[in-house]
């Protein structure tokens, strides 16, 4: 993966556009100007074409043309909504799909864009794993000086990532005692340091319940000793047990 | 706590260990709690003398204890005392672990220590005669009685072994809270409480005196109590009287007049020992190699000392809950995923409800797969949900990882997996044994198979059973 990642579209969903100064409403049909009013109306939350349908009656060859034609026109766009990814929602153009459609600055035409995400991910972790012991400002810092992207990040955008790492119990967070290794952080300030002693490589330990079949069963409330489901007739055991 | 599938595998335990008739009697004990003769005859269909010899067996094994509760009877009776018996179920599931008691006193004491322990654990309980008729018959070479009397001192000191409770204590009768008797006010009835309030009275009624327990000396040498003591009488099995619907325990006569003692293991001091273990080890992989140091020194110092369980266990408590932690969320990672992994710690964590829209943006889990994900831990009853319903149309589900009932069912579903553990290997092991047509005979690749199997199998259920402690006894 290269350095330079682009990430220009999510984010940018955070900036405002401008609507065209030259906006040609007044060329437009009864039915077009019956459904751009009735998009705008809708503001940042958008619209489903079959609720545009139902609310106005316009058969659908007529409402298709009219949609194309403003599409045309630059008064609306099409977007795409994270809980129904298939159906064609439209917005006015002067608003931005709100947070509630889009997900977020961390979604990308309705999903997550995990590789990124991801990405951004390893390389806290990294930033991390070379300083010790680090504050958010630090990592912040840190990815802004290393011009590894090509976007600008919030403070509270890197917090959320690292308390997903944190979550995954890659990295820990702990609170500065002045003393020993946090001697340049002032007391109480929130750090972080990776979670295991290995570092990067180190692989979370795994519980002597989770080592066996019966604790990663999926069946487990079923099972019996002389059920169908029993230990004598289980497939994962005899899976486990064929090495 | 005796969970469903707890009660399942102290069963299979004692099918193995002593068959089919003391289990029957054993479950319903498990299973109903303290019940008189007369029950267990009722509920088991057994004869009369098959229960007794049953209850023997288990009394004999520390599996069991009996005991008379005392009861006002009706007005113008004096007090009834009825005798009961009381399945100790964590005494029953410490017979998977004598392996690892005596691989520790093989480590901190000798040779002759481990093989006195052994000679206890097989037959539950030993007269001092018995132990040394025990390692004559075991050894050729000439009388060994001083050798045994030092073994045992050995592991008195180390409070690896003690004195047996009485056999039939009186516990006296809980007092509720009522005005007009202020003396035991303090002593109110916790009703929910009260099934495990019952084994605590019941064997603190039973054990010895703490100046006893370890104590060599019996009371002819040293008659401090005198005999007249009638709920404090411990040990000695000899010359008491026989209540209505008792046993007759088992009776040593010796040269001696009629005073013996019996001595049998200390489940408590090795599991105090296990416990400290099982924190060094925690300790070890998260904290560097001076705090495990600290951490030791601090339990060794602690070991002599007799009101010690208390205090040592809330300095212990962090290591053990963060280890409890650990198991549980290495169980969701493997099961869910590690989407699921991220979602649990953060509602474990939180320890408060959390809505779901919440939840997906704080563990970058899609907004389409949370639900589902969520769904399925609710459904296997690790995770809590309630539902707010906003509008008609419009609820908001919210999440919560309560710990309690969880750990009790993580610790239900370890009894079933260590249960599960022990048929398997059962099971594979009469595959090995069934081959009878000598042209079938296993290869020489087959039996390290099998016998590999049976090594896997059995590292897996000590390793499972470490876990089963850190939820039950720890």
């Amino acid at each position: 993966m290269s350095a330079g990642m682009n990430r220009s579209q999510g984010l940018s969903s955070l900036k405002r556009k401008q609507p065209d100064s030259k906006s040609p409403i007044e060329s437009l049909t009864e039915h077009e100007r019956i459904l751009y009013n009735l998009i705008r109306s809708k503001q940042d939350m958008a619209i489903w074409t079959r609720d545009m349908k139902r609310e106005t009656n316009i058969p659908d060859n007529v409402l298709n043309k009219s949609l194309k034609s403003l599409q045309a026109k630059k008064l609306i766009k099409e977007v795409v909504t994270i809980q129904n990814k298939g159906r064609k929602h439209y917005i006015a153009t002067e608003f931005e799909p709100s947070k509630e459609i889009t997900g977020g600055a961390w979604y990308v035409e309705g999903s997550l864009d995990t590789e990124f995400i991801n990405f951004l991910k390893k390389h806290c972790v990294k930033i991390i794993y070379e300083q010790k012991i680090v504050t958010l400002e630090e990592i912040l810092d840190t990815i802004r000086r290393s011009r590894a992207f090509n976007v600008e990040f919030t403070t509270q955008q890197i917090e959320e990532i690292v308390n997903a790492l944190v979550l995954d119990n890659e990295i820990l967070e702990v609170k500065s005692t002045g003393m020993g290794e946090f001697n340049s952080i002032p007391i109480g300030k929130v750090c972080y340091r990776c979670a295991s002693k290995a570092g990067l490589k180190a692989e979370p330990k795994i519980g002597a319940m989770a080592s066996i079949p019966c604790g990663v069963c999926p069946q487990i409330s079923l099972c019996t000793p002389d059920g169908i489901i029993s230990p004598t007739t289980c497939v994962y055991y005899t899976k486990w047990l064929d090495f | 706590m005796a969970t469903p599938y707890g009660i399942k595998l102290a069963v299979h335990l004692i099918t193995n260990h002593f068959g089919t008739l003391v289990a029957k009697v054993c479950d319903n004990l498990l299973r109903r709690g303290p019940l008189t003769l007369q029950q267990v005859i009722r509920y088991t269909e057994l004869t009369p003398q098959q229960v007794k010899n049953s209850l023997l067996i288990l009394i004999q094994h520390n599996c069991v204890q009996a005991f008379t509760l005392e009861s006002q009877g009706g007005f113008g009776d004096g007090p009834k005392a009825n005798t009961q018996y009381l399945a100790l179920f964590s005494n029953i599931l410490h017979r998977m672990r004598f392996p690892k008691f005596l691989e520790i006193v093989s480590r901190e004491l000798d040779q002759e220590c481990k093989e006195l322990l052994e000679g206890l654990l097989q037959n539950g309980r030993l007269t001092l005669v018995q132990m040394v008729e025990r390692a004559k018959s075991k050894r050729k070479d000439g009388c060994r009685e001083d050798a045994v009397r030092e073994g045992l001192t050995k592991l008195l000191a180390a409070h690896f072994v003690e004195r047996c409770p009485a056999p039939e204590p009186l516990v006296p009768e809980q007092v509720k809270v009522e005005t007009t008797s202020k003396k035991r006010g303090t002593k109110s009835a916790k009703i929910n409480e009260e099934s495990e309030t019952i084994e605590q009275r019941v064997l603190a009624a039973a054990g010895p005196m703490e100046a006893q327990r370890f104590s060599m000396i019996t009371n002819t040498e040293f008659d401090v109590n005198g005999e007249t003591s009638t709920d404090d009488s411990p040990s000695l099995i000899v010359g008491e009287k026989r209540k209505r619907d008792s046993l007759e325990l088992d009776r040593e006569s010796t040269a001696e007049e009629g005073e013996v003692v019996l001595w049998r293991a200390n489940f408590e001091e090795f599991l105090r020992r296990l416990r400290h273990m099982a924190c060094i080890e925690n300790v070890r992989a998260s904290l560097d190699d001076g705090a495990v140091k600290v951490l030791k020194a601090k339990l060794d110092a602690t070991r002599g000392l007799e009101k010690k369980v208390k205090t040592e266990k809330s300095d212990l408590k962090k290591i053990i809950e963060s280890a409890q932690n650990d198991e549980v969320e290495s169980i969701v990672l493997k099961r869910y995923g590690r989407d699921a992994y991220r979602i649990f710690r953060l509602l474990s964590k939180n320890g408060r409800l959390v809505e779901t829209d919440k939840i997906s943006d704080t563990t970058f889990v899609e907004k389409k797969d949370a639900p589902k994900i969520l769904y399925k831990m609710w459904k296997d009853e690790y995770l809590h949900m309630e539902k707010l319903v906003l509008a008609p149309n419009r609820n908001i589900l919210l999440w919560k990882v309560n710990k309690r009932p969880l750990w009790e069912h993580v610790l239900d579903e370890m009894f079933h997996a260590a249960l599960n553990l022990s048929l398997r290997a059962a099971y594979e092991w009469d595959k090995e044994k069934e081959v009878i047509n000598p042209l079938e005979a296993m290869t020489k690749e087959e039996r390290l198979k099998q016998k590999n199997i049976r090594i896997l199998l059995d590292s897996s259920l000590l390793k499972l059973d470490d876990a089963i402690m850190l939820f039950h006894n720890f």
